[in-house]
């Protein structure tokens, strides 16, 4: 409607303007819209705040000398995260902590040869999640070693065992030894995975629950710190 | 439970736009003949400003806050009527949070020209002064109908509900928080309380349909999608509460590939819609607002925020 409306007025003007009407219409170099590309002034905007966040987060926490992932039914990245919230939790209590334990689902990347920066952390566990200690029985560890088995395996740390072929958890040895359904056993895990975050029912019906307050990203962090070096290593703690 | 009946229905009077591929669907977008508004929405961007790195165990690549400004730019050139909502959390999930505390975001999506976000939990991450010291970038309002803020740094930033006007066509909008006990930290949120939502929401629509005088009522609802424990969700909020048109959701990080509809008490549909998180995806309803606004025909798609597909 509104082009029509103008278009006598508009030929009238694009006679007078004559030749002179088309070398302006010539495309410009900057396109208006450049979706789906980036736009250039909100690019821009979001650089300008990119210096301070680089400063501290360019801050080299260890060397990554592998590809390495979570894999199933293990893979050396869940392991590593495993350990570092068992051994984390253990300094902590300065008591013994027999499990650790996280689902692989809260965590944003795998790990690329390179440099292994606090930003690529923080990247890695998004969640400011606590570190936690919670009692279970041996019954309970069992039940959760059975559900970790039941997704084809988990990260976890201080536990061995075999998933058969009906996904069912053999030969559990925790610390070494058989688990005692009779005694009590310390798991260490995120507040996130404690509460019902991930699919463990098993931990939810802890006896006890500690909060060490400690977010577990300082917890990985300070891990990969310490160790350094990583490498794409299993152990066969859980196998098929 | 969503009807079936109502759902079949429905689909069949939306346009074949809503089915097809993303290119096909533009051609459709411009046979409505009388006034016509355009809905953009997020959820849950989690301060992914940046696109996802290429070492991400998913949606490597995708995402970032430039493209989605660049495709809200081109929407805004094409449609007159434009509203750009979030459902909430856009607080914590990138390195950029742990420096900037979210004022980053605030201030882009400012500049995006963002009309209302949600609050959602991750709000409280930094406190509620935290949250007030990010907000203060904010040039549009946190709505949270059903959080009492008063007395509390917060209370300056939030409003229960905003009132948009269209060549006389009235959308009211409100927001939905969840409930904090158990979902954010007690020192985190203070004195401010969080009260059902359905009971607020029944007054509210009430007061935005009757007293307002809306013709649209659209809820940015940080509640999730569907539990299983009975805990209050969008469907059960779309089931309980009539009068809401389109709820807006979050938390559950819920990709609805279509949206949902439900019957609502008044026997009409609220459509229910979700776009995952982090802005990988940003959302598009048309309402064709000719003829009567009982359940207002609508279009919906969505946007791959690749930086390679076209709208």
């Amino acid at each position: 409607m509104t082009i029509r409306r103008l278009l006598p007025g508009f030929l009238f003007i694009l006679m007078l303007g004559g030749c002179a009407f088309f070398e302006r219409t010539v495309p410009e170099k900057e396109p208006v819209f450049a979706y789906p590309a980036a736009d250039s002034t909100m690019a821009a905007m979001l650089n300008s705040y990119r210096p301070a966040m680089e400063r501290r987060m360019n801050r080299k926490i260890a060397t990554v000398n592998d590809t390495i992932r979570f894999e199933k039914p293990e893979g050396a990245l869940g392991n590593m995260v495993a350990d570092a919230l068992r051994d984390r939790a253990a300094h902590e209590l300065r008591q013994f902590v027999h499990v650790g334990i996280i689902g692989e689902s809260s965590f944003n990347l795998y790990f690329e040869p390179g440099d292994l920066t606090l930003g690529l952390i923080y990247e890695f566990m998004p969640y400011d999640n606590h570190l936690v200690v919670l009692t279970l029985t041996g019954e309970q560890l069992s039940e959760l070693i059975n559900q970790v088995a039941a997704i084809g395996g988990a990260p976890v740390s201080g536990v061995r065992f075999q998933i058969d072929e009906e996904d069912k958890a053999r030969g559990i040895l925790v610390n070494s030894q058989v688990l005692d359904p009779e005694r009590k056993y310390r798991v260490a895990t995120s507040s996130w995975t404690a509460n019902g975050g991930d699919v463990f029912p098993a931990l939810w019906e802890a006896s006890d629950k500690k909060d060490v307050n400690i977010s577990v990203r300082t917890v990985f962090a300070d891990y990969f710190r310490i160790k350094s070096e990583l490498f794409d290593l299993t152990d066969g703690r859980i196998r098929r | 439970m969503i009807n079936r009946k109502s759902f079949i229905k429905q689909a069949a009077a939306l346009t074949a736009g809503t089915l097809l591929p993303l290119h096909a669907g533009e051609r459709l977008l411009h046979e409505f003949s009388g006034p016509k508004l355009t809905i953009l929405y997020t959820n849950d961007t989690h301060a992914r400003l940046d696109p996802f790195p290429e070492n991400s165990r998913q949606f490597a690549g995708l995402g970032g806050i430039a493209r989605r400004a660049s495709l809200v730019k081109k929407v805004r050139a094409q449609e007159k009527h434009l509203l750009l909502l979030d459902a909430g959390d856009v607080f914590q999930g990138t390195p950029w949070f742990d420096v900037y505390g979210g004022k980053v975001d605030m201030k882009l999506m400012s500049e995006m020209k963002y009309d209302a976000m949600a609050i959602g939990n991750h709000e409280f991450d930094r406190g509620l002064d935290g949250f007030a010291e990010a907000a203060k970038k904010a040039g549009f309002p946190m709505l949270a109908s059903n959080y009492i803020t008063r007395n509390t740094p917060m209370n300056p930033f939030v409003r229960r509900q905003i009132i948009k006007e269209m060549e006389g066509f009235r959308v009211g909008i409100f927001g939905l928080g969840i409930q904090l006990h158990g979902v954010v930290e007690r020192e985190l949120f203070g004195n401010v309380r969080s009260q059902d939502p359905i009971a607020v929401s029944k007054r509210g629509v009430d007061s935005l349909r009757n007293f307002h005088d809306c013709d649209y009522v659209i809820c940015l609802s940080h509640l999730g999608y569907r539990y299983e424990n009975g805990q209050t969700d969008d469907i059960t909020l779309a089931q309980s509460v009539e009068g809401i048109d389109l709820i807006i959701g979050g938390h559950t990080h819920t990709f609805l590939d279509e949206p949902v509809l439900v019957e609502n008490p008044a026997g009409k549909q609220t459509i229910i819609t979700q776009m995952g998180h982090s802005g990988v995806r940003v959302g598009r309803i048309d309402l064709n607002l000719t003829g009567s606004t009982e359940n207002i025909p609508f279009e919906s798609r969505f946007y791959l925020i690749d930086g390679k597909t076209g709208v």
